[in-house]
This record gives C-alpha cells, structure tokens and sequence, in this order.
C-alpha cells in the first residue's frame, strides 16, 4: 500500500513538476533565454536562424511573425516599473529613453493581443510622431483618461500589457548598455 | 521517510526529463502556428498584403498596425525563390522564415541596398548549381541559402503617415514572387 501511494507521489511530483516547469518557461521565462530590463522583457535570440529551444518553442507556441535580428527587437511589459500589474483602471507615464534604433512603435493590447486604441483614436504610438522636450527623451501618457502631450488613449478596463518594438536596432547586437536605455513606466493616478 | 524523499526526488528527475520532452516536441505537435496562419492566406507564390490591425480585432499574427506586411509563400523543391520590386523610399525589411516560423535571413533598407528589392533564396542542391554557373542569375542579387524548402518571405513597409498607406499597400502587390526569375 505505502508502496503504492510512494508510487502515486512520485508521478505527481513528475507531472506537476514538468509542465509547471514548462509552462513558466514559456509564459514567464526569466531564466530560459528572456532578456529582462526594468519593466520589459524580450526573448532576444527569437530571431536569430538558430533560437535555443525554450526560444523555438515560444515562437510556435504564441504562433506570431518574428521580427528578424537584422529588422528589430520587441519588448513587452505587463507591469509598470513597481512591478505591480498594468491596468486601464490607472494612467502610466512612460518615461526616459528608447535604446538607439531608426524608429519604434508604442502599442497597447489586452492578454489576447487585441489593439486596445479607442476607436478614432490612433493604435499606436511612433517614435517620430511624439513631442520630446529639448534632451531628447520621451515623455508618453497611456491610459483611458485625458491627459495632456503625448497620450496613448486605450478603451475599455481590465489589465494590457504593452508593447514596445525597436526597428532596426542596435539594442540585438550590442546588448548590455543600450537595454539599459529602456524608458520606465510609472503609475499615475488610478480610478 | 527517507524512501519517501528517494520517491519525491525520482519525481522530480522524472519532472525534469518531462520538461525537457516537453519543450522539444512542443513544435512538432503545435497544430495551430505561424505556418497554418500563413497557409491559411493563400499566399503560394504571389505577395498577399495583409490587412491592416484594428483595435479590438484578434491579431493572431502579432501585426504592428503601424506597418503594412506582405506575405509570399515558396517552395524550393520546385525551383529557386525570386522576389523582385521597387520598394517606397521608407524603412523597410525583409524576412525569410521557415516552416516553424524561425527567421533563416533578414535584411533592411539601411543594409545598402536602398529601394531595389531583389532576392533569390536557393536550397543547397541549387546553391551548388549557382557555384558551377549552372543557373543563370541576375546581377545584383541578393542571394540567399536555405537548408530547408518550404517557405515564406515576409516584407514590412513602414508608411511615414497614414495616409500613405494605401500607396505602399499598392506597391507591395505588386511585387513578383515565385519560382521565375523576373526580367
């Protein structure tokens, strides 16, 4: 009997242990081949010819086009830089600098991928169409709320994540000072 | 207690070959990937320029609704891939992909090709031919190897304004891909 149970405890401890372990691998990924910055995380080999195999199984899993490494870098946030989830209940202030790149896009989309623009409005924000005070940096509002310069205006509630995508960056190859460039994203007000 | 530890500790070994089982045959039996959303286009040797993102809108592809993409869907084993067009004075890119959707080759504009898009994607049999001069190709172009034969070719355009985009859309049609070289 005890051998039995010893026997059913261990093909649980298996099982759970496998896919939870493959499960965070995949979502998560902190410590399989994720490149973490502040708030922003890539998975920076997704566009390499040959991914590692926690990067290869990522791609079909999410079933997106990767961004080649000649093309750009992709980074998405699902918190703000306290770490506490983003939601559209608050309005964020994303500030500081983007890694040197020829342009990059600002989008904000709920945990399906769909585009939470409001409609009229535009779905994502483009790094030539900001105003920049005089050093350079960025300065974009994001939330359901008006808020004043640059606003990326969303719809609805519930959480978004954000995504943030580098064309044509050196953030890929020369990596170490220039992810450290990512602008930081803090909460504002809430509802 | 210590046999039950014995037990928890196999369980874990165990967990560990399942993780890694898992992690490797995850995209052999996906059945839902970039390359059925691909094939879904009907993208077989012409360039399908997708439709633009819409907020609220499923976007399984992960599209950024600043671009405009075009797709165009090969396979080698009939013949060398040719892409051939004249691209907008903008950012743009291009990407070859293979069945798992992995990026084999990209460039950009700002590689120094400038607005002449010109690509040849060879496997390996066809590469030794090019190497004997065995296969006629024009001059100029880019040419590029790949160990496996299906494919798809994804071109991103990047519009100034948004009002451009219907210009660029247009122009990305009418880019010629397939397995004939374009005169």
């Amino acid at each position: 009997m005890r051998f039995v149970l010893r026997l059913l405890l261990m093909f649980s401890v298996a099982l759970a242990f496998g896919f939870g372990l493959s499960w965070y691998a995949l979502t998560d990924g902190r410590y399989f081949g994720v490149l973490q910055s502040g708030p922003w995380t890539a998975w920076p080999d997704a566009g390499s010819p040959a991914p590692n195999p926690y990067t290869r199984a990522h791609v079909v899993r999410v079933g997106h086009l990767p961004l080649g490494q000649a093309e750009g870098l992709q980074f998405t946030a699902t918190t703000d830089s306290a770490g506490e989830p983003l939601t559209r209940a608050c309005t964020y202030r994303i500030e500081g600098t983007t890694p040197v790149a020829t342009f990059w896009t600002l989008v904000a989309v709920d945990p399906q991928g769909r585009n939470l623009a409001r409609p009229g409005a535009q779905l994502a924000l483009r790094s030539g169409d900001i105003v920049r005070p005089e050093d350079g940096s960025i300065r974009v509002h994001v939330g359901t709320r008006l808020m004043p310069g640059n606003w990326l205006e969303l719809q609805g509630d519930g959480p978004f994540s954000l995504v943030l995508t580098l064309y044509d960056t050196v953030a890929s190859s020369g990596f170490g000072a220039s992810v450290e460039a990512l602008p930081a994203i803090v909460r504002e007000g809430c509802r | 207690m210590i046999r039950t530890l014995l037990y928890v500790v196999a369980g874990l070994v165990l967990g560990g070959i399942i993780h890694i089982a898992a992690i490797l045959t995850l995209p052999l039996l996906a059945e839902e990937t970039v390359w059925t959303r691909i094939a879904a286009l009907g993208a077989r040797d012409r360039v399908v320029v997708l439709p633009p993102v819409e907020a609220g809108a499923a976007n399984p592809l992960g599209l950024d609704p600043e671009l405009v993409y075009g797709i165009c869907e090969v396979d080698l084993s009939e013949g060398p891939a040719y892409m051939t067009g004249v691209m907008p004075d903008a950012f743009w890119s291009i990407a070859v992909h293979n069945r798992e959707g992995t990026v084999i080759y990209a460039t950009t504009n700002r590689d120094g090709i400038g607005r002449t898009l010109s690509l040849g994607i060879f496997n390996p049999a066809q590469t030794r031919l090019l190497a004997q001069q065995q296969l006629d190709v024009e001059e100029g172009l880019l040419i590029v190897e790949s160990p496996t034969d299906p494919l798809f070719i994804t071109v991103r355009l990047a519009p100034a304004h948004e009002a451009m985009r219907a210009r660029y859309a247009h122009t990305l049609a009418g880019v010629a891909c397939g397995s004939r070289p374009v005169e």
